[in-house]
C-alpha cells in the first residue's frame, strides 16, 4: 500500500493502438506516454476522431492494445491491465474503476436503485441489504432518491447520467473514467454533472474525463490534448487557435462556466 | 431480489411474446414426446396385461359340430391345459323401437362362473346371465345405446323376431382379438339356446390353452397341429384355426409399429422445436449484447453472465414443463384409451407414467440448455468493446462484410438486368430481399423447420392416398357385391336359382374352404394357412401376382399363396414344392404363384374349387356364396344384401351372415383411418412448430429492425410500405421453404410409406402422390407467412417515431 502510494496511479508506456479494417491498418494511438496522479481531475481533449475514446478504452482495458503497457497502481498492487484475462479484468474493473459513457448505458429493465446496485452485486463486495442502502445513499447524493424505483426510460437524460455516475461510484472505486459524460446534455445539466465531479475530486477520487469541449479546460486540475493519436506537449497548445471549429460546443462550455 | 436475478426475471416477463414463443416451442416438443412415451408405456403394459388377465385361448378352431365327449378327448391331447367348447351363431339385434339391425355373434358358454378361457370382465350389470338373458360386449355401443335391464329385439335366420333382456355389459378382450373387423358379441347360457331355436349340447368352436410355453409360438403351433390331427382323424372338418400367445395381444406388434412411427415423428418435432429455440435464443442474445457489455463494464465476469443466461434458459424449460407435462399426461392417456377402444383392450386406469414424466423433464430442461448453449457461450464471451458497439458481425463470421457486399453486387447486377427488360423493382422491395438474407443462420434454421414440417405434412397426405389405393388393390380379392354365408352346406344350383330370382343378380359362385398348415422340411409347423377355393376361372378375384401364375381348373395339389409365406420360406419361388398338412394328411403341394395381400391377416392361399371340393367331399355344395350384381355401388350392394338376406331366410335357408362387398373394404379403410388420424395429428404438430418458427423469425427480424423502421417512417415511408416490406420477406421465406418441401416430400413419402406399410401390412406398398397435401400446405404456408409477418409489422408500424428511436 505504502509502496504504491508514492507511484502515479496510472501509467501509459508507449501505448500504440492500430485498428485493422478492410481498408488497411489505421493507427489510432501512436505511442502514448502519460501518467495520472492520485486525486487529480484530468481532462483529455481533442477533436472528433482524434482518438480520445480509443485512449480511454486503454484506461478501462475494454479494448486490446497493439503494443505498450498500461499500469495501474491501486489497492496496494500494480497491475499491467492488458496482461489480465478478460474475466479478471472485468472483476478488477468492477472494483477499481467507475466507467461513464456519453450514452448512459443503464439497463432498461432495472429500476434506478437496481442499476446502481448491479456493480456491487457483480463484485460481491457487499451484502445485498448493505448494497441497497448504499445505492440509495448514492442516489440521494445525485439528488434522485425520489425516483429510485422508476425505470430509466421514465427519467430525463441528465437524470440518467447522474444514475450512471451513482452506479460508477457504487464500489467506491479510486478511479472514475468518463467518456463525454456531458456530451448529450444541455449546458445547465452538464454544469450540474460537472459540479458533481468536482465534489468527487475534492473527496479524494481520481477522475479522467474525455471531452471535445475546450471551454471546460479551466475546470480540470490538468488537461492533455490529443491530435491524430498523439499527445501534444502541455505548454504547446496550437489547438486553442482552432477553437472556432467547435463553435457550438464552445458556447456550451462557456455557458457552463 | 439481487439485481442480477431481477434482470433475469425481467428478461423473462418483459417480452411476453418472445417468452411465450420460446416456451411454446419447447412445450410442443415435450408434449409430443410425453404423449408418445406415455402412450407407449400404457399401451404396451395394459394391452398385454389386460389381455393375459383374461386367460386368452392359445388355440381357436372353428370346426364342424362336436359334442362334450369329443371335447373331453381333445382335452387329453398332449400339451393342452384347458379346453372349452362353445356354440357360436349369428343373429341380428336392434334396440326396441329401432329398425336398424346390427349383426351379433352369440357365444354360448356352459358355465359363466367356472369358465377358464377367454374370460369376460363385467362393465355394468351382471357377468353371469340367467335363462333367457344375454350379455353384450361393450363394443355394441358403437352401434347403439343399451343398458342392463333393457330389452332388445333379435331376428333369427328364419326371420322370426323375438326379444331378450340384456343382463349386463361386459368387455371381452380375447375372443376375436385378432380380427378387429369382427361383429360385436353376445353371451348366453345353454339354457337360452331354445329361445334362439338353436340345438343344445353341440359346439362349433374349440378354445384351448396350452400348459406350458404359453408364449412360445412354435410350441403352440405344434399343439394346434396335434389337435387338428385328432379332429380330422375323427372326421370333423376344420374351417379355420388360429394360434396366439398369452402375453401378447395379437395386434400388439402392429400397434407397437404404429407407436414407433409416431415416436419417430415426435423426435422430429422435438428436433425442430430445438432448432426453433436455438434461433430464438441467439436472437435474444443478440438483442442483449449491449446489456452484456454493460454488465461486463461494471465488473461482470463471463461465468456470472453465463450463469444468468443459463438460469434464464432453465426458467424457459420449467415454464414449458408446467404446460407440457400435464397436457402430455392427459394426451398419453387419451391416446391409449382411443387405441384401447378401437382395438379392444382394457386400460388399467389413469396414471402418471414415471418414464414419460422423467423423459419430459429431462427434455424440457436439456433441450433449451443444449439449444441455447452455443449462443449463450458466445454471448457471455463477447468483449465489452464489441458488445457496446453492437459490433458482432466481425465476431460472428470473419468474411461477413465481404459476403454482404457480394450479395449486394449480385443484387445490383440483377436489378439492372431486370431493368433492362423493363422490370423495375422498388426500393422497399429490395430492402426486404436483402433483409431476408441478412441473418443467414436464422434463415437456414427457419427454412429447415418449415421445410421439415411441410415435407412431413405433404408426405402424410401422400401416404394416406397410397394406403387407400392399396386397400382398393386388396379389394380385388373381394370383388363380390354380396357375400352370403350359411350355417350349413347348400347345393350350389339351388342357391343359384334362388339368387337369380332377383333381377339385379348377374352371377353366383359357391366357394369352398380348407384349413392347412405349412410345414418345414423336418415336419414342424411353419404357419397356418387358410385355403380359399373359388372356381378357378372366377372373375371375383383379381390377384396382384408378384411371382408365377394364378390357379387353373385342372390344378391338383397346387396353390397360389400370399406373400407372407416368405416369413417361413424366404426364398420361395413359383414352381417350388412345399410340404403341407391338409385335411389330416401330409402332402407335397406346388406353389404356382405368389400374390400380395395384407400380411396382418395371416397367410392365405387360393386353390381351385374343383379340386378342394372334391377333396373335402362337398362337390357342388357350399356354405359361402359370392354374388355379383349389375351395380357395384356400396348403397346398391347394401340394398341387395338386405333383400337377399330376407329372401333366403324367407325360403328357409339358415343364413349366418350377409355382407355387402365394399363394407369389408370400408371397415379396413376405417382402421387405416385411425392410423392416418395419428399421422395427421403429427403433421399438424410439425406444421405448428414450422409456423412458430416462421412467426418467431419474422417477429425477431422486425424487432431487430424497429429502429430501422422508425427511421424509414421518419423519412416518409407509409405504414403500408413498411408492412409490405416485411410481408414480402415472410412470403419469400415461405415460398422458398415450399419449393424445398416439394423436393424433400419425395424421399419422405417413400420412407413414411415404407415404415407404415411394413408395420401394418408387413409388406411395402406402391407409393401414390396426391396434389392435396401440396395444395393444403401451400395454402397454409401463404397464410402463415402473411400472419407471421403482418402481425409483428403492424405492431412495429404502430409505434410512433419517437418510441421507435428510443427503442432499446
Ligand atoms: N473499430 C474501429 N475500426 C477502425 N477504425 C476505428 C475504430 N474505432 C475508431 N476508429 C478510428 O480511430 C480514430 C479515433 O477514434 P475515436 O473513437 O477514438 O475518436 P474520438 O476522439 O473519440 O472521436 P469523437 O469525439 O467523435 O468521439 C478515428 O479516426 C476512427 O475512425
Ligand atoms: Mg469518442
Amino acid at each position: 500500500m505504502t509502496e504504491t502510494q508514492s507511484l502515479p496511479l496510472i501509467e501509459f508506456r508507449d501505448v500504440v493502438k492500430n485498428y485493422k479494417s478492410e481498408a488497411g491498418i489505421f493507427p489510432a494511438l501512436k505511442g502514448i506516454n502519460l501518467q495520472v496522479e492520485r486525486s487529480e481531475f484530468l481532462g483529455i481533449i481533442g477533436k472528433s476522431g482524434a482518438g480520445k475514446s480509443t485512449l480511454l478504452n486503454m484506461f478501462t482495458g475494454v479494448d486490446e492494445l497493439t503494443s505498450g503497457e498500461v499500469i495501474v497502481h491501486a489497492n496496494g498492487e500494480s497491475i499491467s491491465l492488458h496482461t489480465l484475462s478478460e474475466n479478471d479484468l472485468a472483476l478488477w474493473r468492477g472494483r477499481t474503476m467507475g466507467v461513464i459513457y456519453q450514452s448512459f448505458q443503464l439497463l432498461p429493465m432495472l429500476t434506478l436503485v437496481q442499476n446502481v446496485m448491479m456493480p456491487m452485486d457483480m463484485s460481491g463486495l457487499y451484502h445485498p441489504r448493505k448494497s441497497r442502502e448504499k445505492a440509495l445513499e448514492l442516489l440521494d447524493m445525485v439528488e434522485l432518491i425520489e425516483h429510485a424505483h422508476k425505470l430509466p426510460a421514465y427519467i430525463s437524460g441528465g437524470q440518467q447520467q447522474r444514475v450512471a455516475i451513482a452506479r460508477a461510484l457504487a464500489n467506491d472505486p479510486p478511479v472514475i473514467v468518463a467518456d463525454e459524460p456531458t456530451g448529450s446534455l444541455d449546458s445547465v445539466t452538464a454544469d450540474h454533472i460537472f459540479q458533481l465531479f468536482e465534489r468527487l475530486v475534492q473527496s479524494g477520487r481520481t477522475i479522467v474525463m474525455v471531452t471535445h469541449d475546450k471551454g471546460l479546460v479551466p475546470r480540470f486540475s490538468r488537461h492533455i490534448e490529443i491530435v491524430d493519436g498523439e499527445l501534444l506537449p502541455p505548454s504547446n497548445s496550437p489547438l486553442m487557435g482552432e477553437n472556432h471549429s467547435f463553435p457550438l460546443r464552445g458556447k456550451v462550455g462557456k455557458g457552463a462556466k | 431480489m439481487r439485481p442480477r436475478w431481477r434482470k433475469v426475471f425481467s428478461d423473462l416477463i418483459d417480452n411476453k411474446a418472445r417468452t411465450l414463443l420460446v416456451v411454446f416451442s419447447i412445450a410442443v416438443g415435450v408434449f409430443a414426446i410425453g404423449v408418445l412415451v406415455g402412450a407407449y408405456e400404457i399401451i404396451s403394459t395394459d394391452m398385454s396385461v389386460s389381455y393375459a388377465a383374461n386367460n386368452p385361448s392359445n388355440i381357436e378352431i372353428r370346426m364342424s359340430d362336436f359334442d362334450e365327449e369329443f371335447l373331453h378327448t381333445l382335452g387329453n391331447v398332449e400339451g393342452v391345459e384347458d379346453v372349452e367348447g362353445r356354440w357360436v351363431f349369428g343373429i341380428r339385434v336392434r334396440p326396441l323401437g329401432s329398425d336398424e339391425w346390427t349383426s351379433l355373434n352369440v357365444i354360448t358358454i356352459d358355465n359363466f362362473e367356472e369358465n377358464k378361457i377367454n374370460l369376460l370382465s363385467p362393465v355394468s350389470g351382471t357377468a353371469a346371465p340367467e335363462k333367457n338373458q344375454i350379455l353384450l360386449q361393450k363394443e355394441i355401443f358403437e352401434d347403439f345405446d343399451v343398458a342392463p335391464g333393457d330389452t332388445i329385439e333379435f331376428q333369427l335366420s328364419d326371420q322370426t323376431v323375438k326379444s331378450i333382456v340384456v343382463a349386463g355389459i361386459v368387455a371381452d378382450s380375447s375372443t376375436d382379438a385378432i380380427d378387429f373387423l369382427a361383429p360385436p358379441l353376445g353371451y348366453i347360457t345353454p339354457k337360452t339356446l331354445r329361445l334362439f331355436n338353436e340345438p343344445e349340447g353341440n359346439f362349433n368352436r374349440l378354445y384351448a390353452t396350452v400348459g406350458e410355453g404359453k408364449d412360445d409360438e412354435d410350441h403352440i403351433k405344434d399343439v394346434l397341429s396335434n389337435i387338428k390331427d385328432k379332429v380330422e382323424k375323427n372326421d370333423y372338418m376344420v374351417w379355420r384355426a388360429f394360434n396366439s400367445k398369452t402375453h401378447e395381444h395379437p395386434l400388439e406388434s402392429t400397434i407397437n409399429a404404429v407407436l414407433g412411427i409416431l415416436f419417430a415423428l415426435g423426435v422430429l418435432i422435438l428436433f425442430l422445436s430445438s432448432s426453433l429455440i436455438a434461433n430464438t435464443l441467439s436472437a435474444l442474445l443478440n438483442q442483449h449484447l449491449r446489456h452484456i457489455g454493460v454488465m461486463k463494464l461494471i465488473g461482470g465476469r463471463d461465468k456470472l453472465i453465463f450463469r444468468m443466461y443459463i438460469v434464464l434458459l432453465f426458467a424457459f424449460g420449467v415454464l414449458s414443463l408446467v404446460i407440457a407435462v400435464p397436457l402430455g399426461g392427459q394426451g398419453a392417456y387419451a391416446l391409449s384409451e382411443f387405441m384401447g377402444t378401437k382395438i379392444g383392450f382394457e386400460l388399467l386406469g389413469y396414471r402418471i407414467v414415471p418414464l414419460a414424466f422423467i423423459v419430459q423433464i429431462l427434455i424440457g430442461i436439456l433441450v433449451p440448455l443444449a439449444a441455447g448453449l452455443v449462443p449463450v457461450i458466445k454471448g457471455s464471451r463477447v468483449t465489452v468493446q464489441k458488445a457496446l458497439s453492437g459490433d458482432l458481425a466481425r465476431e460472428a463470421d470473419e468474411g461477413g462484410e465481404k459476403k454482404e457486399s457480394r450479395l449486394e453486387s449480385f443484387q445490383i447486377r440483377a436489378v439492372s438486368v431486370l431493368a433492362d427488360r423493363g422490370i423495375r423493382i422498388s426500393r422497399p422491395l429490395l430492402v426486404s430481399l436483402r433483409n431476408t438474407f441478412r441473418q443467414r443462420n436464422r434463415l437456414i434454421l427457419t427454412l429447415f423447420t418449415l421445410l421439415m414440417g411441410g415435407a412431413t405434412f405433404i408426405s402424410v397426405f401422400n401416404v394416406r392416398v397410397s394406403l387407400t389405393e392399396y386397400i382398393q388393390v386388396v379389394g380385388n380379392y373381394f370383388l363380390a357385391d354380396v357375400t352370403i354365408s350359411f350355417e350349413k352346406l347348400y347345393r350350389i344350383n339351388e342357391v343359384q336359382q334362388f339368387a337369380m330370382d332377383d333381377p339385379r343378380v348377374t352371377a353366383v359362385e359357391g366357394w369352398a374352404f380348407a384349413s392347412a398348415e405349412i410345414l418345414y422340411d423336418d415336419d414342424t409347423v411353419a404357419d397356418n394357412v387358410d385355403i380359399l377355393a373359388p372356381p378357378a376361372e372366377s372373375p371375383l378375384v383379381n390377384p396382384l401376382l408378384v411371382d408365377g401364375r394364378w390357379i387353373a381348373p385342372t390344378d391338383k395339389r397346387k396353390l397360389a399363396i400370399s406373400e407372407s409365406v416368405y416369413d417361413s420360406y424366404p426364398d420361395l419361388q413359383a414352381g417350388d414344392k412345399i410340404p403341407l398338412k391338409i385335411l389330416g394328411r401330409e402332402e407335397i403341394w406346388e406353389v404356382v404363384g405368389i400374390f400380395k395381400f395384407i400380411g396382418m391377416e395371416g397367410t392365405i392361399a387360393y386353390a381351385p374349387y374343383e379340386y378342394i371340393a372334391k377333396e373335402t367331399n362337398v362337390v357342388n355344395q357350399s356354405a359361402s356364396f359370392r354374388i355379383v350384381s349389375d351395380s357395384h355401388e356400396l348403397e346398391v350392394q347394401e340394398e341387395l344384401a338386405k333383400d337377399l338376406d330376407a329372401f333366403f331366410r324367407d325360403n328357409g335357408f339358415q343364413v349366418s351372415e350377409t355382407s355387402p362387398g365394399l363394407s369389408m373394404l370400408n371397415e379396413a379403410s376405417e382402421s387405416i383411418d385411425i392410423l392416418i388420424t395419428f399421422l395427421l395429428i403429427m403433421a399438424v404438430l410439425t406444421a405448428v412448430v414450422g409456423a412458430m418458427g416462421l412467426a418467431g423469425t419474422m417477429s425477431m427480424n422486425v424487432l431487430e429492425r424497429t429502429r430501422e423502421i422508425g427511421i424509414m417512417r421518419a423519412v416518409g415511408a407509409t405504414d403500408f410500405e413498411i408492412i409490405r416490406m416485411v410481408l414480402v420477406e415472410g412470403l419469400l421465406i415461405g415460398m422458398i421453404s415450399f419449393v424445398l418441401s416439394i423436393l424433400v416430400a419425395f424421399p419422405f413419402t417413400y420412407l413414411l410409406s415404407w415404415i407404415v406399410s411394413s408395420a401394418t401390412f408387413e409388406t411395402p406398398i406402391a407409393v401414390v402422390f396426391t396434389p392435396v397435401g401440396y395444395g393444403i400446405w401451400l395454402g397454409l404456408v401463404i397464410l402463415l407467412s402473411v400472419l407471421a409477418s403482418v402481425i409483428p409489422a403492424r405492431g412495429a408500424a404502430r409505434l410512433t417515431i419517437r418510441e421507435v428511436l428510443a427503442y432499446e
